[in-house]
């Protein structure tokens, strides 16, 4: 717990505990408390979630064990699906590294700080659907980015980045970053804002340089805003670009940025296969608990380390 | 026997009279006609087709309006669906057992595989033998002895619209009817910085069509498409994967344009629209739209000129697009019931006026068509060849043919590799849903 604190704000709270009477305490009435919201959660959650487990292990009434989430792994459409959702992961680190240069810049006052805030987060604001239709124009082979292209004498650069299956997903990863990216700025902002100033004035009474006082102050402070962020941002890229992916391309051209939500989404209600559907998002659910069980692991692990 | 005081005598008879309320509730659930005429009743109506034949919407509403005023217990709402959702949306209503009465569908199997899934109510049931002669390609929709959706309006499958003053300015005097003359006028075209036809696939759909389109020149018989579905022929055999060859064809001739990868169908259509390529397909019935934005006397019609002479050479396919029940509808006769009203002379003379689309149903009055190009499309119409795309199981369609599609368009694959993708994409399909394939066999006399 300390560990965690300490991870968090990167400081140690070191005041004494109140004073007075210790109150006895009495687990049944927190649970008493809690059993309302835990109710709630268990009904939407803990039901679906059983729901779906019994539909992907079941088929035509009949259960077959693992039966369905094998033939889900074993079929090429979802190993492609997956596999794209596993590229767009690769855009993690520059959704990261940007949002946090942004940051820090907009924290250090640059010129219009104000107005970039704004138009940073602007993207962020708009419905993915707006923002999947407005690319989706930009993007043709004779929109505006290739028009734009061309008028600077870069037609070399411009590709038919949606139609293209060697391009789509590179697009899409583009938009994606382009709106997600907002968010982080906006976090790690709020961060930054709440960062003691003095630590920054002993780096420079010390000596040290923008870029140093970045790397030695600014981003271990920051660990673990950035950690949620990272967490937040990877779930997205695996189970939350669904809305993009079906108004952009529909998951063409052939199989180029077809996503597991995507290939869930068609087995359910397209293709009539609900049961592969529930077991790919089986599979999706036990991907995306395992990187957020990874990350808790990662933090107690690094909390531990620093109390010892 | 002890008599009842009067305050039990009311009770009883209260509780006689919740029972009997009872009773009547559930037996008018069960779908009795009879019961449910007087009753206030809610129908509620799902359909597409506002985005192949305008003027739909204004059609039904006037059709809800007029069978309103006829029967003042029943209240219909309609809820117009986007292409993407309409199958989805059902989907989603099938599994929740609620939700529209009246559902529209594409005809065959689009139809079907919700019959099989137990989705929709046999209109057999509902709508009389003499009534059903009438309708237009109820074929499709027929299996298990039943007729399982009612068709509304004819879908020519899909003829191409050309340009006459386009083609003239590549002089080019007359639309080419054969596959020679068709390559050779792409490039005659190109050569004077015209798009020869316009295309767009981003969304998919248009690879169904194409597959229609060309795959039916070089069948025999729709048979072969159903045998290599069932796994008795192959996707990669002669006749059934020409079409990939002549698809690439048209692509190395430079034939569509360049950006069909990035386009929808209907965005493509608009360059067509604007003078700047020569030719387009389009929906049947959204002809008249087309001549009307352009001018009837520069714009024709013709079906995709021929390599072969299978059964869809200088053909256009023949299909309807139709309305089922769901089989969870209380009121199914109700529903029926309107149906049939659409299916009255005034009403098939006022679609057609509202949609430029044509009834399926041969009571309509053809002297009623006063555009030549639809006149032509009914002509062909009354000679029409299967549409494919209704043989074969939908998810092959989305993903051998949409897919397929636009990987030759992006230059990713040869037709080798697409008929070879179309044939280990059925595979796949018969191996993981064997329950398909035997309704499927079922349903073409396979079993």
């Amino acid at each position: 717990m300390d560990g965690t604190a300490v991870a968090a704000t990167g400081e140690r709270h070191t005041g004494a505990a109140p004073r007075g009477r210790p109150r006895r305490r009495r687990p049944w009435q927190a649970l008493i408390w809690l059993a309302p919201a835990l109710a709630s959660i268990g009904l939407v959650y803990g039901y679906s979630i059983y729901r779906l487990v019994m539909e992907a292990t079941h088929r035509e009434g009949v259960g077959v064990g693992l039966g369905n989430l094998r033939i889900a792994i074993d079929d090429p459409f979802f190993r492609t699906a997956l596999g794209n959702n596993l590229r767009l992961l690769l855009t993690l680190p520059v959704i990261i590294a940007v949002a946090l240069v942004i940051a820090i810049l907009l924290h250090e006052g640059m010129r219009g700080w104000r107005f970039h805030r704004v138009a940073i987060f602007i993207p962020y604001m708009l419905p993915v659907t707006v923002v999947g239709v407005l690319f989706g124009e930009l993007l043709t082979l004779h929109g505006a980015v290739n028009s734009t292209l061309q008028t600077l004498h870069l037609a070399y650069f411009s590709e038919d980045w949606l139609g293209d299956p060697d391009w789509a997903l590179r697009s899409l990863a583009g938009v994606i970053i382009w709106r997600e990216l907002g968010f982080g700025v906006i976090l790690f902002l709020a961060r930054l804002l709440s960062l003691p100033g003095n630590v920054f004035d002993a780096a420079r009474v010390d000596g040290a340089g923008w870029f140093r006082t970045q790397w030695h102050v600014t981003l271990p402070m920051m660990r673990s805003i950035i950690g949620f962020y990272l967490v937040i941002e990877a779930i997205t890229l695996m189970s939350w670009v669904f809305s993009y992916v079906f108004v952009m391309t529909g998951g063409g051209p052939g199989q180029a940025t077809q996503v597991t939500e995507t290939y869930i989404y068609q087995n359910a209600f397209t293709s009539d296969i609900p049961w592969l559907a529930a077991a790919a998002a089986t599979l999706l659910l036990i991907g995306v608990t395992a990187i957020a069980v990874l990350f808790l692991i990662l933090r107690w692990a690094y909390g531990r380390r620093r109390a010892a | 026997m002890t008599s009842l005081t009067p305050t039990w005598r009311r009770l009883v008879a209260v509780a006689v009279t919740v029972l009997a309320a009872a009773a009547c509730g559930s037996s008018s659930g069960g779908g009795s006609s009879a019961a449910k005429t007087n009753g206030p009743i809610t129908l509620t109506m799902w359909y597409w087709g506002q985005q192949e034949a305008h003027g739909l919407s204004t059609f039904l509403a006037d059709s809800v309006k007029k069978y309103e005023a006829l029967h003042p217990n029943i209240t219909i709402k309609t809820v117009l669906q986007s292409t993407d959702n309409l199958m989805p949306n059902f989907a989603a209503a099938a599994k929740a057992k609620k939700g529209p009465d009246i559902e529209y569908r594409w005809g065959g199997i689009w139809t079907l595989q919700d019959a099989w899934d137990g989705n929709l109510a046999p209109i057999s049931d509902y709508i009389p033998a003499s009534e059903r002669s009438h309708y237009l390609n109820a074929s499709e929709d027929t299996w298990d002895g039943k007729v399982w959706s009612a068709p509304w309006y004819v879908q020519p499958s899909f003829p191409i619209l050309y340009r006459k003053d386009v083609l003239a300015r590549a002089g080019i005097s007359s639309p080419p009817k054969t596959w020679d003359d068709f390559l050779s006028d792409c490039s005659t075209l190109r050569s004077k910085g015209i798009t020869p036809i316009a295309g767009g696939v981003k969304d998919g759909w248009f690879g169904g069509w194409l597959f229609s389109i060309l795959g039916s020149e070089s069948l025999t018989s729709v048979d072969e498409l159903k045998q290599a579905v069932a796994g008795s022929k192959k996707f990669t055999d002669p006749d059934l994967a020409q079409w990939w060859t002549r698809l690439g064809q048209m692509i190395s001739s430079k034939c569509w344009n360049d950006d069909i990868g990035s386009l929808d169908l209907y965005q493509a259509q608009q360059t067509w629209v604007d003078g700047k390529s020569a030719m387009t397909v389009t929906a049947g019935t959204d002809v008249r739209k087309f001549v009307s934005q352009v001018g009837g006397s520069k714009v024709g019609v013709m079906t995709m000129p021929t390599y072969a002479d299978g059964i869809g050479a200088g053909k256009l396919g023949s299909t309807s697009q139709t309305l089922a029940i769901s089989s969870w509808s209380p009121y199914k006769q109700q529903a029926a019931d309107f149906i049939m009203f659409m299916h009255t002379p005034a009403e098939l003379s006022r679609f057609y006026k509202d949609t430029g689309a044509l009834p399926a149903d041969d009571r309509f009055d053809a002297s009623e068509i006063d555009v030549p190009q639809v006149k032509q499309l009914y002509d062909y119409s009354q000679n029409g060849a299967p549409y494919l795309e209704n043989f074969i199981p939908t998810d092959l369609d989305s993903k051998a043919n949409f897919g397929g599609v636009q990987l030759m368009f992006a230059g990713k694959a040869t037709a080798q590799q697409a008929a070879q993708t179309m044939e280990s994409d059925m595979e796949r399909i018969r191996t993981i849903q064997p329950d398909l394939i035997d309704d499927f066999k079922k349903w073409t006399g396979q079993q």
